[in-house]
């Protein structure tokens, strides 16, 4: 499913995604200067397959998705998806598809924004997720909004002649900071 | 691709799911011993259901599914995910049957599958994930020689509370420094090839 338009700091928004926006992911996901911790840069990108994802993601009950607008522009995606209702615990993931945008603070807003909602709205009793250790500026917007180290995937994934590893992050209510 | 072949243990072999396992895997995922000790593969329904989840399971490139017997009994079954990239695999979900628990099946299955896994697809590393009250599953990977990469707390619930997970990873060097001597096959001869 989609979840509800969510206002933020700075002209960020959470808003639910439409079509278009899955379209537009296409072209997002495909890019080198996207893709450095995220993969595999193939698939089946036809607007066909789009459009199937569009509508099994709205009628999907595990997961909740938004598109992230940035001064009423869509720029990425965030969500919390595999939702178990009875653990109430769910992986939570973020794409900034537009690159120039980086270091903006959007994504530190947009995690903030959707780990407040999993607490406040879906009474969710945690999420968590995998982010390459190397991603600073991921891991950084993540731990501000409360989630901290679990553990550490070593040699994850090998790329440009290195290995990389991934970070293992989980957050609870009580771990959100107060933002009130 | 989906679902998986022979692969042949001391005690226990991993062959082929067929329709009539349905019944027992049903059965399993309605027993409170089995869902205390693993997150349950489907929920207990109709054979109707079970049919339609065998179709799917089939079709779906990266998953392997495999029924474990011992002596032409089924006493259990594994299942698992190739990586898309990466050359490895994640264990999902592996089941004993509780009537069969303390016999080393699990042990002998576990041990079979992962020569599979390093010595026959030449995977890089398999990873698992068990709820840390699970003694016995704990015991079989340390034998095995996963490690711990990561602590989830309070990931499960059932029993009215929480329980933490841990998630554990095997290497391929692991399993050639312990497990060397596991062979499928014999070494091909000296004139095989001329």
């Amino acid at each position: 499913m989609f979840g509800p338009r969510i206002d933020g700091h700075n002209g960020i928004v959470l808003v639910p995604s439409t079509l278009e926006h899955f379209k537009l992911y296409m072209s997002w996901m495909l890019q080198p200067e996207t893709d450095r911790f995220w993969g595999p840069r193939f698939g089946e990108v036809t607007e066909e397959k789009q459009a199937e994802r569009f509508k099994k993601t709205g009628e999907d009950e595990t997961q909740i998705q938004w598109t992230i607008a940035y001064h009423d522009e869509p720029v990425g995606f965030t969500g919390i998806f595999d939702i178990d209702w009875v653990r109430r615990d769910g992986e939570s993931g973020i794409f900034i598809g537009r690159h120039d945008l980086f270091g903006r603070g959007i994504a530190s807003e947009a995690i903030r924004l959707r780990t407040d909602f999993a607490w406040r709205e879906l009474r969710m009793h945690r999420v968590h997720n995998w982010i390459a250790h190397a991603n600073r500026g991921s891991r950084r917007a993540n731990e501000k909004a409360g989630y901290t180290q679990m553990g550490l995937f070593r040699r994850s994934f090998f790329r440009s002649g290195e290995w990389y590893d991934e970070w293992l992050g989980e957050a609870y209510p009580q771990t959100f900071p107060d933002q009130h | 691709m989906a679902l998986g072949g022979t692969i042949r243990g001391k005690k226990t072999t991993l062959r082929l799911p067929i329709e009539a396992d349905l019944e027992t895997y049903n059965r399993w995922m309605a027993d409170m011993r089995v869902r205390r000790a693993h997150r349950v593969w489907h929920e207990p329904a109709m054979p109707a259901t079970w049919k339609e989840r065998f179709k799917e399971i089939a079709k779906v490139k990266e998953s392997i599914l495999w029924s474990i017997d011992t002596d032409g009994k089924l006493v259990g079954f594994a299942l698992g995910r190739l990586w898309t990239i990466g050359n490895a695999f994640d264990v999902i979900h592996f089941l004993i049957d509780p009537a069969e628990w303390r016999k080393g099946y699990g042990f002998d299955a576990a041990l079979a599958l992962h020569r599979y896994l390093f010595d026959y697809l030449d995977l890089r590393l398999a990873t698992a994930e068990l709820r840390a009250d699970n003694a016995a599953a704990l015991k079989i990977v340390a034998k095995l020689g996963y490690i711990e990469f990561a602590h989830g707390h309070e990931v499960h619930y059932r029993d009215g509370a929480y329980v933490d997970e841990i998630k554990l990873r095997m290497d391929k060097e692991t399993w050639q420094e312990r497990w060397s001597t596991e062979r499928e096959y014999p070494p091909l001869a000296a004139d095989a090839t001329r």
